[in-house]
């Protein structure tokens, strides 16, 4: 009995003295991103006993990467709303793996916005409706994906991609493009954000699109579609048209940039 | 054989045996060697074979979710390799050589108990560690080349699409490098271990108190799958004003009976990428030290006045 | 100055402890003996007397509620005091995955032994036990026999002055048995002190010069074997080659000049089964 108390005293007494060490020790590792906050509650019920069971004891990754797994199997089937639920537990597990915000993005504004656009089942405007709306789903994944990653230059560049290509709002996209870039992104993507804020209705952002252009002109690097941007922006502000260099083609119809390398 | 015995009843030794690490790896190896013949080790097979599998299987979905699932699977078998052997074999030995007497025999010679009980522990860490090594340079081998033929497939496919811009070129390298093979990786196994070492020493301790094997075995999961929301529950103690009493003082007995599991769950963080530096490396060693030194203390205590 | 006995044992006392809904359980009461440097004592009685508790205290292996245990002096709570005994436990148990000699340079390393010394004890113990033919099997496929006789190498291995044998002899056959009994003399004809725990009477009436009788936790007789085993008034003659004549006039002597003498029984004195066993099945020694 009296062995039981010395040992009960002595974990009593250890685990009072480790409380702190613990609890520093953690604030250090979630400060530099080794450990993710806690799971949030509310999802235990949709992830399953095994799924929690799983993300509880450090196997969160994995869980991450199953239900992934599961996505890509309901993507093959069409069946979206499984594939953007499976993406909501995904990025629960895992939310500052970029990677998973991209690709729900991605399943949601790009396959099933095009697979409900030309699906002639449908009526037209159900259709249209449709579209829009999970182009819509698409972009609130990739800025909710940015609550938690707000200077990931991947997940600015595909907000960029989407708000060019699906929704059309140039200047969302010019944006997108300038974050993308202040926060380390690929050289291009300033350019883009020039190009972009040249296709959109903002004069603020005519003029900002300008400085970038001209200053890239001026420097040497131009090329015949950022002369082309040149110039139409010029048009908008009134400024006279730089005359093209020797080579390259008049002003005139603009040719759609690539947005960024292909998938 | 007609020698008399050395000692004589007018010069006796002198009764006092230190600790002697000598015996302790005498101990440990034969740990080992009985773990082994257990077949514990098929396990390092079935690993080779799902790193294997999880490297070149999936080929439908993108190089980079080829990679991270790779590491997340092989990295998760690990862990569980890690944990499970710990547990099961820590909980078996004690029980099995009193079963068998062979406590007897060797306690009967002149072994102090903590060096049997360090010996022990120590057999089983050099177990796990060594199944660790040779899986991590399984993966690190197989990631190694699922890399380099990844990349060397995603750059033809640019070539042959004319998208291979330096930049574009650029990103891919830089994607499918931070995917691949990094030292961080090892640090991960490293903090594997130590998570295993941590659990081994609690296995131990129980096994000292419990009668049944089984009994060990599940109180040990139950304090590892506690362990590892411990944070939360002390975190939750540690916010004032915040839950009854009885939760509280629930709260404060898990929050100070387990030790805190989540600590050296940085494989997520290793596989998206993050850095491990040193002082993480130091500080995670540090406290798994002192979880397995404090648990190896107590369990030397109740052990040392066992009724064998 | 009188000799440092080889086992003291001074009221001596074991309760173990009841678990939930059990009393405790006294095992051994008040139980005191001396085995003398040099001796064969037998501890002796009938299963659950306290034997094996007994032995387990001297060796350190459970601890006294009440009284001391000590060998050659010193006391059983020290682990030094096991530098100088030598343990074979009842049906004993080796690592199977070892072979014959690994396992003796094993346990002789737990004791200290190394190196060419541990190499030439290990062999030492192998032929002494019979063991060098198969010393380099796996103890895995070892008979009864040969694992008690392991046992008792790995006892002898780090030359101790004190062995303590729980129920040598065992589940062994009677070959066996006799090849370790004649251990035993050989042991005490070198000084050795052994202690050993049996109740197989006739087996331990051969070889112990004192033995205690143990019966529920208390010894309830001890002495030298000759003074325990005699029955005083009875003389027993045994001839040889004695004719019906002679045995009548014997029968009439007794009658008349007796006094109180009476003869109890005559009739041919009869081997035993043992040693019938032995010639049946006499080999060269090594089973």
């Amino acid at each position: 009995m009296k062995r039981a108390l010395q040992v009960a005293g002595v974990l009593l007494l250890f685990g009072m003295v480790k409380l702190p060490l613990e609890q520093g020790m953690t604030h250090d590792l979630r400060k530099r991103r080794l450990l993710e906050e806690p799971l949030r509650l509310g999802v235990g019920e949709d992830l399953g006993q095994a799924g929690l069971a799983a993300s509880l004891g450090g196997l969160r990754g994995l869980a991450a990467c199953m239900f992934q797994l599961r996505a890509h199997v309901e993507f093959t089937h069409v069946n979206w709303a499984k594939v953007d639920s499976l993406y909501k537990l995904v990025t629960r597990l895992q939310p500052r793996e970029a990677r998973y915000w991209e690709e729900a993005a991605w399943h949601m504004a790009y396959n099933a916005a095009s697979f409900y656009l030309y699906n002639m089942e449908l009526k037209p405007s159900l259709r249209g409706q449709l579209y829009h709306d999970h182009v819509k789903r698409g972009v609130a994944i990739l800025e909710e994906g940015l609550k938690f990653l707000p200077d990931n230059p991947r997940l600015w560049q595909k907000l960029a991609e989407v708000h060019w290509a699906r929704t059309k709002n140039y200047k969302l996209a010019g944006d997108a493009y300038w974050n993308s870039f202040t926060h380390g992104g690929l050289n291009f993507t300033e350019r883009f954000a020039a190009y972009a804020w040249a296709q959109s209705n903002d004069r603020e952002s005519w003029k900002k699109g300008y400085a970038i252009l001209k200053r890239l002109y001026d420097g040497g690097k131009a090329t015949p579609g950022l002369i082309e941007y040149l110039q139409m922006l010029e048009r908008h502000l009134g400024i006279p048209v730089t005359q093209p260099a020797e080579g390259s083609r008049a002003g005139g119809t603009v040719r759609q940039p690539q947005a960024g390398p292909v998938r | 054989m007609n020698t008399l015995p050395i000692e004589s009843a007018a010069n006796p030794l002198p009764p006092k045996v230190r600790f002697s690490l000598r015996r302790v790896w005498l101990l440990a190896r034969a740990t080992v060697t009985q773990l082994v013949r257990m077949k514990i080790l098929a396990f390092l097979v079935v690993f080779c074979l799902l790193a294997a599998g999880a490297g070149f299987a999936f080929s439908v979905i993108n190089p980079e979710q080829q990679l991270n699932l790779l590491k997340s699977v092989t990295l998760g078998a690990l862990q569980i390799f890690s944990l499970v052997i710990g547990v099961v074999s820590t909980a078996l030995l004690l029980p099995k050589d009193l079963e068998d007497r062979t406590l007897y025999t060797i306690l009967s010679k002149p072994v102090p108990r903590f060096d049997y009980l360090l010996g022990k522990l120590l057999g089983v860490l050099l177990l796990i560690g060594g199944g660790l090594v040779v899986m991590d340079a399984v993966l690190s081998l197989v990631l190694w080349l699922r890399q380099t033929v990844l990349l060397d497939a995603y750059l033809a496919n640019l070539r042959s699409e004319k998208l291979d811009s330096p930049e574009a070129v650029a990103q891919v390298r830089e994607i499918v490098a931070r995917q691949g093979l990094t030292w961080n990786l090892h640090w991960a196994v490293w903090a594997i271990f130590l998570k295993a070492a941590v659990v081994s020493a609690v296995a131990l301790l129980l096994s000292c108190i419990a009668s049944s094997t089984l009994f060990t075995i599940v109180i040990t999961f139950c304090i590892t799958i506690i362990g590892h929301g411990e944070a939360l529950i002390r975190e939750f103690f540690l916010t004032p004003n915040l839950g009854g009493t009885f939760n509280r003082i629930a709260s404060f007995a898990l929050a100070v009976i387990c030790p805190d599991l989540a600590q050296f769950d940085i494989v997520d963080g290793v596989i998206a990428g993050e850095l491990v530096p040193w002082s993480v490396v130091g500080d995670m060693t540090g406290i798994a030290a002192l979880y397995v030194t404090v648990y190896l203390f107590a369990t030397h205590l109740l052990f040392v006045e066992k009724e064998l | 100055m009188p000799e440092t006995p080889a086992v003291s044992v001074q009221h001596l006392t074991k309760v173990f402890k009841g678990s939930l809904g059990k009393g405790a359980f006294r095992a051994v009461h008040d139980l005191s003996l001396t085995v003398h440097s040099g001796e064969v004592y037998g501890l002796i009685g009938p299963n659950g007397s306290g034997k094996s508790t007994t032995m387990k205290v001297i060796l350190g292996l459970l601890r006294a509620t009440e009284g001391q245990t000590s060998i050659f002096g010193v006391p059983s709570t020290e682990v030094g005091s096991r530098r100088s005994v030598g343990f074979l436990p009842e049906n004993p148990y080796f690592y199977k995955h070892l072979t014959g000699r690994e396992t003796l340079c094993f346990y002789g390393s737990l004791c200290g032994l190394r190196g060419r010394k541990l190499n030439e004890r290990a062999d030492e113990m192998l032929v002494l036990t019979g063991l060098e033919d198969a010393a380099a099997r796996r103890v895995g496929g070892y008979s009864k026999g040969m694992l008690q006789r392991l046992g008792l190498a790995q006892a002898l291995i780090h030359e101790p002055r004190l062995l303590v044998l729980d129920e040598p002899t065992a589940g062994v056959d009677p070959t066996g048995s006799r090849v370790i009994r004649d251990l035993i003399l050989s042991f005490r004809a070198r000084g050795i002190t052994v202690l050993v725990t049996s109740h197989l009477l006739e087996q331990m009436q051969e070889v112990c010069d004192r033995v205690g009788i143990m019966a529920r936790g208390r010894m309830v007789r001890e002495g030298r074997l000759e003074d325990l085993v005699a029955v005083e008034n009875q003389t027993e003659l045994v001839l040889e080659n004695a004719t019906p004549e002679l045995l009548a006039e014997i029968n009439a002597l007794i009658q008349t000049a007796g006094k109180d003498a009476r003869l109890l029984r005559s009739g041919r004195p009869r081997t035993t089964l043992e040693r019938l066993f032995i010639e049946a099945t006499q080999e060269s020694g090594k089973p």
